[in-house]
């Protein structure tokens, strides 16, 4: 079965994927998977993390060379080997990250990667007809680094329409958006592939927005296509059965697919709101502030209290300072006012390792920027808050490290070669393994948890969950930052709503209203 | 063995291959003979009398210098000023052991402490700009390479700092005044050879070095500094500590090898005085020593090894009719060769690497 | 108050200014290339390598011509085989560039001197060609307009480069690979060809100065004619914060430096001693460096070797 649901008289499609394979080493990220794409229409990629969606876009972007298979555009076979040749074919994508130069001003970004001469007139001029065209007015001569998320995502919207693309991805816009964002982005989608009949990819591993925003679906599942099928004839459960395959509550499972209704509407746990209210805050920040550069405020007076055996969810949209919690909370980031106290003691917020020492776990945004290191084996990295305690008088005891090693590769069933595996040989979610495995041997009071499964599969994204309940349920206080309100909404008792660096709206999670959220995380007043 | 180890020899005889070939090609083409060249070279280096003492005792600061970079590339640093922290060193030894008394054993230690102090002291400038005002090390240690040499050249002008006074020095200008024979570091004669005791200090430390680097608490915490400074703060460990630390080590034994080239480097170096042009390229040598030996303290003594024969090798070599700086051009076209394996290597595993984490959008 | 009068006269004697214009036109026909090649994220301390070897084939180029035009094109040509040497091993074989760098250094200090000995060359300076009006301004006219005439190739070089690098989409690419190489890379822009390039046009440009020693400044081939003026041109790109005005202002400084010593010398004042204005630029670059440190900003890529997947 090759064609999408469409009907038989169907145009020839924009793009046709026959049989594409492609093979890192061992893993097999796409299995011969068949795809077309249609001009006026929308068409979703629904996926877990790692089924291979990205890879499989990246092919089409000419960042990655597929092993097997064919590609044709409009009918007509081609090659692409590279970026160029694959804007040259009318393919263009909107990244989400690493497409920007934040050195230079909007329009030279804009221009990046197109041949010719180099007429910054007429390309600034551009930049204005078609930010009014769809409503995503921006300044020319601005500098990219100093844009937030959500403009530097416009700037790559119009990078890639500039072009005059037929078919445009996008690839997981919507983090950097409120809910309200979305729908409009969403919206947005129509007028590109109705008024001017190109072909709009959206790929996602949420459910919901598929559901919401496009006309055709294809769900793909561990490098293969699970599921072709029109969205107006299928629904969330179907959906979920082949992102995951098999059967699925989505009550349960909700919060990993990406559902945010099954979510919100999951009346929670009442004992969740018992939370002890006699039991003082573990974590107090009072007047966080800090700054970064030439003087922004990534923290502006931000406040927070967590008690233990409580989960605190962080929620709104990236890039309004959540990083920078993170770091603070990491010893990365030292605050100009405000302190930071745990157990009633003030904790240093300049010198390093002060906050591990405090007691304070934390599985960072980006484990290869601050969690672990690549190099190092497992068990190096099992032992980096304190390796002296493998250790007789500064001398490392090899035994007692691969001992312990291990036991922590036992308890949280890390897969690895063993524990003198170098780190970079493991996948994401066993690196994500390490990094937990790691903070919760040290018996922490509180732990901070920021976009834990971030690029994780469904089963991972579980098994994380899981670890970050049994944590609260053992007294730790949690703070969970994260971008994706579904998991906000399936593991906070209380939420605090972040926006330019500080607490804008807090409530507990018997109280939610979803739409009161997305206000808050857009900014508007609480 | 293993396809990888395998890979890498093949590589490496393939690479060196062509580097002497070229050399061979070079010496035939302006006239000479390859293999009276060789046989210069094989003559000053180990095979005539006396010379295996002589280039050990070329290699053994070479080594140091080596070593100190292994520490501060460890540290994730980029030091490239050794020449100028050897040459402080020996200035600072010059200028404390001539003005220090004391019995002739206790010259030589201090001799070799204020070397090691002196370069340490240089290196930590750079660090000082890096660590508080965040300017790149590779920079300020270049540039403070000149710097000391013409603050050493301005010093072998003033008697008050290194010059040597008139009666000591005889009708040269510009050098320091000469070791007393009891303030000079012992050798070992072996087999008619005499082996400098730098070797054994050298060597030691390589060892000991090695160690540290590898098993303990210290150790750890600096490959950590190196590899994730931010990973490494999270859990304590201050960059600019351990950095300034590393600096300071590294420069430290930069100095060491200067202090030791001035107690017991013999006519190789000066005769004990230290004179312009003391340092004699073995700074950037011992640089390449280490980059060569991929960082890793026990592969920089073979590698030291060679450097030093070349060295001493190129002294025999005029007498055969070519030039002596077919030596360096041949150094070079090895040290260009040698770097050619690693980076195949490295690129091949980064292939495979890649395929086995999965890359994120 | 004699020192003064030693100044004084100094500061207004024609030749103090055309030894400044010597020994900066050197300097910059070295760093405005370097200036790009930096742009682009590579350091080449093999630059010194390269005003070498353009020196020496420059030589060659006219002993057997007996064509200043040709020497020049020689010297390009010596210039731009180092600076292949130094592109394609560090930016397609991944070998870091200061290793490479030093050891061309080196390596080419070898085989100049190697062959100097086996090939002696007969040069001379090129014929002055005096630019009209200009170069009867008073103190700099000479300097700046009444040198032999590859001096005046200075005066494309430096626009040009300056019109490569922001008036080009070629330039704007190689700001890119030098700010962030990712992002390039995902833009569909050859990092790594831009920044062998950019090490391309270095060499280029100090080839021309190599030749600029022989045709303009020395008029004869020596081994020593370069000895450390290569460094001295990196240190005015980072002395000049990574622009061109900049990099132009450090090698007028710096010139002015050497130039000024020399004439206190030719007085027989040593009372600023030589070694201490040797060392000058130097210490001026890392004194900026220091100061300036929060305000200047290198490309954020310099010196990070790029490979795709690797960050």
């Amino acid at each position: 079965m090759t064609e999408s649901g469409v009907g038989a008289s169907a145009p020839t499609p924009a793009v046709s994927l026959r049989g594409i394979d492609k093979r890192f080493g061992a893993v097999r990220a796409c299995n011969s998977v068949d795809l077309d794409l249609h001009r006026g229409r929308i068409h979703g990629i629904l996926g877990e993390n790692g089924a291979g969606k990205s890879t499989l876009m990246k092919m089409l972007i000419g960042l990655v060379l597929p092993d097997g298979g064919r590609i044709e555009i409009d009918g007509v076979e081609r090659q692409i080997h590279e970026p160029m040749d694959a804007a040259r074919l009318g393919i263009g994508m909107v990244h989400q990250h690493f497409s920007l130069v934040d050195a230079l001003t909007v329009w030279e970004n804009v221009s990046l990667g197109e041949s010719g001469q180099l007429d910054s007139r007429s390309i600034r001029n551009r930049v204005g007809e078609i930010g009014e065209h769809y409503g995503l007015e921006i300044d020319p001569d601005a500098r990219v680094g100093e844009l937030t998320a959500g403009l530097r995502q416009r700037v790559e919207i119009i990078k890639c329409l500039r072009r005059d693309p037929s078919i445009v991805i996008f690839d997981e816009p919507t983090s950097v958006l409120t809910p309200e964002e979305s729908h409009q982005l969403f919206r947005a989608f129509r007028d590109v592939v109705a008024a001017e009949g190109r072909a709009v990819v959206l790929v996602s591993h949420k459910l919901g927005e598929i559901l919401e925003a496009t006309d055709d679906i294809t769900i793909m599942r561990q490098g293969s296509v699970a599921l072709r099928t029109l969205t107006e004839e299928t629904d969330a459960p179907s959906l979920a059965h082949a992102m995951v395959g098999r059967p699925v509550s989505l009550r349960a499972e909700g919060a990993a697919l990406g559902l945010t209704e099954a979510v919100a509407d999951d009346t929670p746990d009442e004992s969740k709101d018992a939370v002890d209210d006699i039991e003082p805050p573990v974590l107090r920040v009072e007047g966080a502030v800090a700054t970064v550069g030439r003087g922004t405020r990534v923290l502006d007076d931000l406040s927070i209290t967590v008690r233990p055996g409580e989960i605190l969810g962080i929620a709104g949209v990236e890039g309004n300072g959540q990083r920078a919690l993170g770091d603070l909370l990491s010893s990365l980031l030292p605050l100009a006012r405000g302190s930071v106290t745990v157990d009633g003691a003030e904790v240093s917020t300049s010198r390093p390792g002060a906050m591990a020492r405090a007691g304070i776990g934390v599985i960072p945004e980006d484990r290869h920027d601050s969690g672990v290191v690549l190099d190092m084996s497992v068990a190096e990295n099992l032992v980096m808050v304190d390796p002296g305690r493998c250790a007789t008088r500064g001398v490392i005891d090899r035994g007692r490290l691969h001992d312990n090693a291990l036991r922590l590769i036992d308890e949280f069933d890390i897969q690895c070669s063993g524990p003198d595996a170098p780190l970079w040989s493991l996948s994401g979610g066993n690196q994500q393994r390490v990094v937990l495995a790691r903070e919760l041997d040290q018996g922490p009071r509180v732990l901070v948890a920021s976009q834990p499964t971030r690029g994780l599969d469904v089963g991972a994204i579980e098994y994380m969950s899981e670890r970050l309940r049994a944590a609260a349920a053992s007294g730790v206080a949690v703070v969970l930052i994260s971008s994706e309100l579904e998991e906000i909404l399936d593991l906070a008792d209380r939420i605090a709503v972040m926006y330019r660096g500080r607490v804008v709206g807090e409530m507990a999670r018997s109280e939610v209203d979803i739409e009161r959220l997305g206000l808050l995380m857009g900014g508007a007043a609480a | 063995m293993t396809s990888r180890a395998a890979r890498y020899l093949a590589l490496y005889i393939a690479s060196i291959a062509v580097a002497l070939s070229a050399s061979v090609v070079l010496v035939q083409a302006t006239g000479g003979e390859w293999r009276t060249v060789l046989s210069a070279l094989l003559d000053g280096s180990i095979l005539g009398p006396g010379r295996w003492g002589q280039t050990l005792g070329a290699a053994a600061p070479m080594l140091l210098v080596a070593l100190g970079t292994i520490v501060s590339g460890r540290a994730g640093l980029v030091n490239i000023g050794q020449e100028g922290q050897l040459l402080m060193g020996t200035a600072f030894a010059v200028y404390f052991g001539f003005r220090i008394g004391g019995p002739g054993p206790f010259t030589i230690i201090v001799l070799l402490v204020f070397g090691a102090l002196g370069g340490a002291v240089w290196a930590m400038i750079a660090g000082g700009l890096r660590f508080r005002r965040g300017v790149p090390e590779v920079l300020t240690t270049l540039l403070l390479v000149t710097v000391a040499a013409q603050a050493i050249a301005f010093g072998l002008k003033n008697q008050s700092l290194l010059l040597a006074s008139e009666a000591s020095r005889g009708n040269r200008n510009q050098v320091s005044a000469q070791l007393d024979p009891d303030s000079r570091l012992p050798v070992l004669r072996l087999f008619g050879n005499e082996i400098p005791s730098a070797v054994f200090i050298a060597v030691g430390l390589a060892l000991i070095l090695g160690f540290v680097a590898a098993r303990t608490v210290w150790g750890f915490r600096l490959t950590m500094v190196g590899r994730n400074t931010r990973a490494a703060q999270r859990f304590g460990i201050s960059q600019s500590r351990y950095g300034m630390w590393a600096m300071a080590i590294s420069g430290g034994f930069a100095g060491l090898a200067g202090a030791v080239m001035l107690a017991g480097g013999g006519f190789q170096f000066g005769n004990f005085r230290l004179v312009p042009g003391f340092s004699a390229n073995i700074g950037w040598t011992g640089l390449l020593v280490a980059l060569v030996a991929r960082e890793k303290a026990l592969a920089a003594i073979p590698v030291a090894l060679v450097f030093g024969a070349l060295r001493t090798g190129s002294g025999f070599v005029s007498s055969t009719g070519v030039e002596a700086e077919i030596t360096e051009v041949i150094q070079g076209f090895l040290v260009l060769a040698l770097l050619v394996p690693p980076a195949v290597v490295f690129l091949q595993d980064r292939r495979a690497a890649r395929a086995m984490t999965k890359a994120r959008t | 108050m004699d020192f003064l009068n030693a100044v004084l006269d100094i500061f207004t004697s024609e030749s103090t200014y055309v030894n400044a214009a010597l020994f900066g036109g050197l300097l910059l026909f070295a760093a405005s290339g370097e200036w790009i090649a930096e742009r682009a994220g590579t350091i080449n301390i093999s630059v010194e390598a390269m005003l070498l070897a353009g020196a020496f084939t420059s030589a060659i180029g006219y002993h057997l011509s007996g064509s200043a035009a040709v020497g020049l094109l020689a010297g390009a040509v010596g210039g731009v085989v180092i600076a292949t040497v130094q592109a394609e091993m560090s930016h397609r074989l991944a070998a870091d560039q200061f290793v490479v760098g030093l050891t061309l250094n080196i390596l080419t200090v070898g085989l100049v001197g190697f062959l100097d000995r086996q090939i002696s060359t007969t040069t001379q300076k090129a014929a002055v060609w005096e630019v009209p009006l200009l170069s009867d301004l008073p103190l700099v006219g000479t300097a700046l307009f009444g040198q032999p005439w590859p001096f005046l190739v200075l005066y494309a070089i430096v626009p040009i480069s300056w019109w490569l690098v922001f008036r080009t989409r070629w330039g704007l690419e190689v700001r890119a690979s030098g700010e962030d190489p990712q992002a390039a890379d995902v833009s569909g822009i050859h990092v790594n060809r831009r920044r062998r390039q950019s090490i391309l046009y270095a060499g280029l440009t100090s080839g021309l100065g190599g030749a600029f020693l022989i045709f303009v400044q020395i008029g004869r081939f020596e081994t020593g004619i370069v000895s450390g003026r290569g460094f001295i041109a990196i240190a005015a790109v980072i002395f000049g914060g990574w622009t061109l005005r900049g990099t132009v202002g450090g090698c007028v400084l710096f010139a002015g430096a050497l130039s000024f010593r020399l004439s206190l010398q030719v007085l027989g004042y040593d009372q600023i001693n030589s070694e201490f204005l040797q060392a000058l630029p130097f210490l001026f670059t890392i004194v900026a460096m220091a100061v300036f440190a929060t305000r200047v900003r290198p490309p954020s890529a310099l010196a990070r070797p790029f490979v795709r997947g690797l960050k």
